[in-house]
């Protein structure tokens, strides 16, 4: 977690309006992505739907990958050579395997799905923070502004006001 | 039920724990590929967890509709592209830009499908979403 190993920073034009337009359509693309797994969840059940949209998703990636790899074929000579990745860099499927888990035992309690998805953001954006802070996993280190945290509370609020006001009426 | 609250808390944490990894293995390789890698990965512990507990073809599977299938696909682009975001934005950014879109888009589809929610929670909370957004312009 320390940042031992740092890799060169992209640094040009952090938050210019077209990566922040690029995170919000890729944030919808979320919405569409939960209606689907959760149509299979309602047919199976929240692991299975998982287990699914993972198998479907490394079929659909590895199609991708060969399809760019043909386009690519004899231009194999990229200039910058990077050092290999480490071994742990290629297990963040973990993590996102367990989320299932923990969130879909979570949404059967007495916190519904409500409660789950509020604690969650919360849960998600505290550790965001602290991976920042830290640099975590040699991703460049750097501290929110001021007017950053205030956006950040600003969209924290408004998405717990919305996740709220789904589960009052 | 503090164990509960804990998970669901925990839940949040592996999906900004991934994001990390993720955006780490791209800036080596490819967006794509730490995409695929994700799912490889995922697929292959989630099939551990269903030989333990559940049924790769269960009851409810085969009637399921066509739209149940494609969430994979859109994964795919949804974590490679977060890959793609995390060493620009940083993952605070990323993470709440992602939800704001998330957001966004989650109550013009509930305002069209007409669900039921509380509409002054659902307006107040795109109007901060959306100053949040404005602001986070540096």
């Amino acid at each position: 977690m320390a940042n031992p190993d740092p890799i060169t920073p992209i640094t040009r034009n952090p938050a210019g309006p077209l990566v922040i337009l690029a995170a919000l359509g890729t944030g919808s693309l979320l919405t569409l992505m939960l209606l689907s797994n959760s149509t299979m969840a309602a047919h199976t059940s929240a692991l299975y739907s998982s287990f699914a949209a993972h198998g479907v998703g490394s079929v659909v990636a590895a199609f991708a990958l060969l399809a760019l790899w043909r386009l690519r074929g004899t231009q194999k000579d990229r200039t910058v050579l990077r050092r290999h990745a480490p071994l742990w860099a290629y297990l963040g499927g973990i993590s996102g395997a367990l989320t299932v888990v923990a969130t879909s035992l979570a949404a059967n309690s007495e916190l519904a799905l409500t409660g789950t998805l509020a604690l969650g953001i919360v849960g998600q954006m505290a550790l965001a923070l602290i991976f920042d802070a830290t640099g975590a996993m040699g991703i460049e280190r750097r501290l929110p502004s001021g007017r950053q945290l205030l956006s950040l509370a600003a969209i924290v609020v408004g998405t717990l006001l919305i996740i709220f006001s789904r589960g009052m009426s | 039920m503090l164990v509960m609250i804990a998970l669901a808390l925990a839940g949040g944490m592996l999906v900004a724990l991934s994001r990390q990894i993720n955006g780490r293995l791209a800036l080596q390789t490819t967006a794509l590929q730490s995409s695929f890698w994700n799912h490889v990965v995922g697929l292959a512990v989630l099939t551990i967890v269903v030989l333990g507990a559940g049924s790769f073809w269960p009851e409810g599977a085969a009637t399921a509709p066509f739209i149940a299938w494609i969430g994979g696909a859109v994964g795919v682009a949804f974590v490679g592209l977060g890959s793609w975001l995390i060493p620009r934005l940083g993952a605070a950014m990323t993470g709440g830009l992602l939800v704001a879109g998330q957001m966004l888009s989650g109550v013009a589809l509930d305002l069209l499908r007409g669900e039921d929610a509380v509409l002054w929670m659902q307006l107040g909370g795109v109007a901060l979403i959306l100053a949040g957004v404005a602001l986070s312009r540096r």
